[in-house]
């Protein structure tokens, strides 16, 4: 069992060329009959997850089409990529997901995409793109034009769908409806009113964003559409986008600039951590406890727009750096209401946690096991809850989580419970970092001096957004432009997850089981909707159906 | 377990109503809060550096040759609020405000234009920049090297290829 990086790089180079791309970074170069091999070795021996599949179209750099199947060795501290090539006329290249289940989606994304064929997939149907796009038209790839996609796109068709329907009731929870703060749609199966089998459709507000800023945007136009990808932790897709074409590009970002971003990213982590346990608490019809935890996230918010000049979209970087300083008023001020956050929260949130009625909704509900969480890969809050310790501001250290001191919180059970307790957690874990932050901030620029981005580099950014792992690979174009720029969010791994979560469940539990991963379905189809404000409605839907079915 | 819930009801008690009652009751933004962009038009000189860096395309340029006059567009309907074009502004022309209420009933109050009038090239008779961006740039060139302002791209391009054939002789 090779433990160190230099033993792991020699288990590698036996498949194939290795190179470093940058700080961490390795890419595997690799024959196609051997990616299933090395993917398993990575996945299953040597302790690391799989994290994305990226399929990208190089015919315009080296002839072939190239997939990058992404891993991150929390152990050696390193990410992997294993980089196969596809032959341009015919692509094929045999599938990991027999091996890695939670490779599955990626690889299907990949296909609608591009039109790479993944051999002994157990179900290569489209995933993103609708019933009624035509064959054969493969959206990113380079040689379709934005103008030439809108041409071709046929008129909408209804497609009525097949279903047995046996003894079973199909309960549908979503989507295609405008009160609904985010399309999703659950299709669960019950007998009585317990839960035999469920079924997820996502993608319905995919606009292709990676096509309009490889096509469109310029390299420092992009962090501002990625921080729209979510509209509640977008400003972890800034960050590691831009830390994506820092990387590529080997641009040293002042430290100064680094401690601002990570300040931010702890703000945006609380905020969020807050809004779920409202979500949660409405959702369990515990409406006290939403009223309260909304009104402490309330002041993070008026915090984040004193720093930033706004509640939610921070617009604060730019490739290179960040754009606005935090002057030591503003430092004061910060201190003093994470006192009183914290405070509040000690003196609230603890007890709520402890209420009767809290834990018997939560408590050994929606399991979800370790072996399960390893092979669906899941990120975030969902493995450490599984017993899973992963994070990659502990294990991938990036802008100033280095220098900080601070725990991961785990729980074995894999309960919504344990869900609850480490999001409670890491807002405590959160509080402290951002005081360690705050008061030793160095001084410095913000902005670093070279910003010149080299054409056709890798660069893979990876942050801990408030869900989980966030990873963005970039490979970075000519004219100011990036050449295939592939955003992953956490939900896009941790979704499945609730399938495994909700079978054998009750159909009152399905809401707080589905929240409990904190889903984001509009990032995992990389887009822009979300409304913080319109959150509670979408939960008194859910609520809404589930409760009607179950009386 | 009682116990627990009368505190967390003391609580939420002690706390009392904190919704404001927006928009009968004004709500404060703080400074550098980043709302309404408005542009000053003493000030532009239609570089169209805003209309470069803009990521939604909410700044535009339009140039209607036959009147001889560059269009800066602004649409408040695009904006994002980034402030990137504050930020490249040469003049300091554009400025995002502290104002946020951009509701209204008429779709026109969401556009700004702003009209400036542009300079003929001396040689060609071509309209190529803006008066108020030649005086600007004028500024920056050494005062023998000034009338080259007053040609377009292509005609300076001309112009400086020769001076730059003599001085090899």
């Amino acid at each position: 069992m090779p433990t160190s990086i230099y033993e792991v790089l020699e288990l590698m180079r036996k498949y194939g060329r290795i190179e470093k791309i940058h700080k961490d970074t390795y890419i595997v170069e690799v024959k196609a009959d051997k990616v299933k091999d090395i993917c398993s070795i990575l996945h299953w021996k040597l302790g690391g997850h799989f994290s994305v599949t990226v399929g990208s179209d190089e015919r315009l750099i080296n002839g072939y089409f190239a997939i990058y199947h992404v891993f991150l060795l929390d152990e050696q501290k390193i990410s992997i990529i294993v980089h196969t090539k596809a032959n341009p006329a015919i692509p094929k290249i045999p599938s990991i997901t027999p091996i890695i289940p939670g490779a599955n989606w990626h690889e299907r994304e990949a296909h609608d995409f591009f039109g790479i064929v993944f051999e002994n997939h157990p179900n290569l149907e489209r995933l993103i793109l609708p019933y009624d796009w035509p064959e054969k038209v493969y959206p990113l790839r380079k040689d379709v034009s934005i103008e030439e996609l809108r041409f071709k796109i046929l008129k909408p068709e209804t497609v009525k769908e097949k279903v047995k329907p046996e003894e079973e009731y199909i309960v549908p929870i979503g989507p295609y409806h405008p009160a609904l703060h985010e399309p999703e749609y659950f299709e669960l199966y019950v007998e009585g009113e317990r839960i035999v089998d469920a079924k997820y459709k996502g993608f319905h507000v995919h606009r292709g964003i990676e096509k309009v800023a490889e096509e469109r945007l310029t390299i420092n136009q992009i962090p501002f559409i990625a921080e729209r990808i979510c509209g509640i932790c977008g400003y972890t897709h800034n960050v590691a986008y831009c830390q994506a074409v820092e990387y590529a590009a080997n641009i040293d970002v002042p430290l100064r600039a680094k401690y601002i971003r990570s300040i931010l990213l702890e703000i945006e982590r609380i905020h969020s951590h807050l809004l779920w346990f409202g979500v949660l608490f409405h959702l369990l019809g515990f409406d006290t406890g939403f009223m309260m935890t909304w009104l402490v996230r309330e002041k993070i918010m008026d915090l984040a727009e004193i720093l930033t000049g706004n509640r939610k979209n921070y617009g604060m970087n730019l490739v290179g750096g960040v754009r606005r300083d935090i002057n030591e008023g503003k430092i004061k001020l910060s201190l003093e209401t994470l006192d009183y956050v914290e405070y509040k929260l000690r003196k609230i949130l603890n007890k709520m946690l402890k209420l009767k009625e809290i834990m018997s909704r939560t408590k050994e509900i929606g399991l979800l096991s370790r072996e399960e969480a390893r092979k669906l890969s899941v990120v975030g809050p969902v493995a450490r809850a599984s017993g899973i310790s992963t994070d990659v501001r502990k294990y991938h250290p990036y802008a100033a989580y280095g220098e900080l001191e601070f725990k991961v919180p785990v729980y074995d059970a894999g309960d919504v419970y344990s869900r609850v307790l480490v999001r409670y957690d890491e807002i405590f874990e959160s509080i402290s970092m951002l005081k360690q932050l705050l008061k030793n901030i160095p001084k410095g620029d913000l902005m670093a001096e070279n910003v010149e981005v080299p054409e056709y580099r890798k660069g893979l950014g990876l942050t801990e957004a408030p869900r989980g792992e966030n990873v963005h690979l970039v490979i970075t174009g000519r004219e100011n432009k990036v050449y295939r720029w592939r955003p992953r969010a956490p939900s896009y791994n941790n979704v499945p997850s609730t399938l495994v979560m909700l079978k054998g469940e009750n159909l009152a539990d399905a809401p707080a089981i589905i929240a409990s991963i904190d889903p984001c379905f509009s990032c995992t189809d990389h887009v822009v909707v979300v409304d913080v404000k319109r959150g509670t409605r979408r939960t008194l839907r859910l609520k809404e159906i589930s409760r009607g079915r179950a009386r | 377990m009682k116990a627990l819930r009368i505190e967390i009801f003391k609580e939420a008690l002690k706390t009392g109503v904190v919704t404001k009652k927006y928009p009968f009751e004004p709500i404060e933004v703080p400074e550098g809060f980043r709302g309404k962009p408005s542009i000053d038009t003493e000030k532009c000189i239609g570089c169209g550096a805003c209309a470069n860096v803009c990521p939604p395309s909410a700044l535009s340029i339009e140039v209607d040759a036959k009147r001889g006059v560059k269009k800066i567009m602004l649409f408040l309907g695009r904006c994002i609020f980034c402030g990137r074009c504050q930020d490249v502004c040469p003049t300091e022309a554009i400025k995002l405000s502290r104002e946020f209420e951009l509701s209204s009933l008429n779709s026109k109050d969401l556009y700004q234009v702003v009209e400036l009038k542009m300079a003929r090239c001396k040689t060609c008779g071509r309209y190529y920049a803006t008066i108020r961006q030649i005086l600007f740039t004028a500024r920056n060139v050494p005062k023998d090297q000034r009338p080259l302002l007053l040609l377009c791209d292509e005609c300076r391009s001309k112009v400086s290829a020769k001076y730059i054939s003599y001085a090899r002789w």
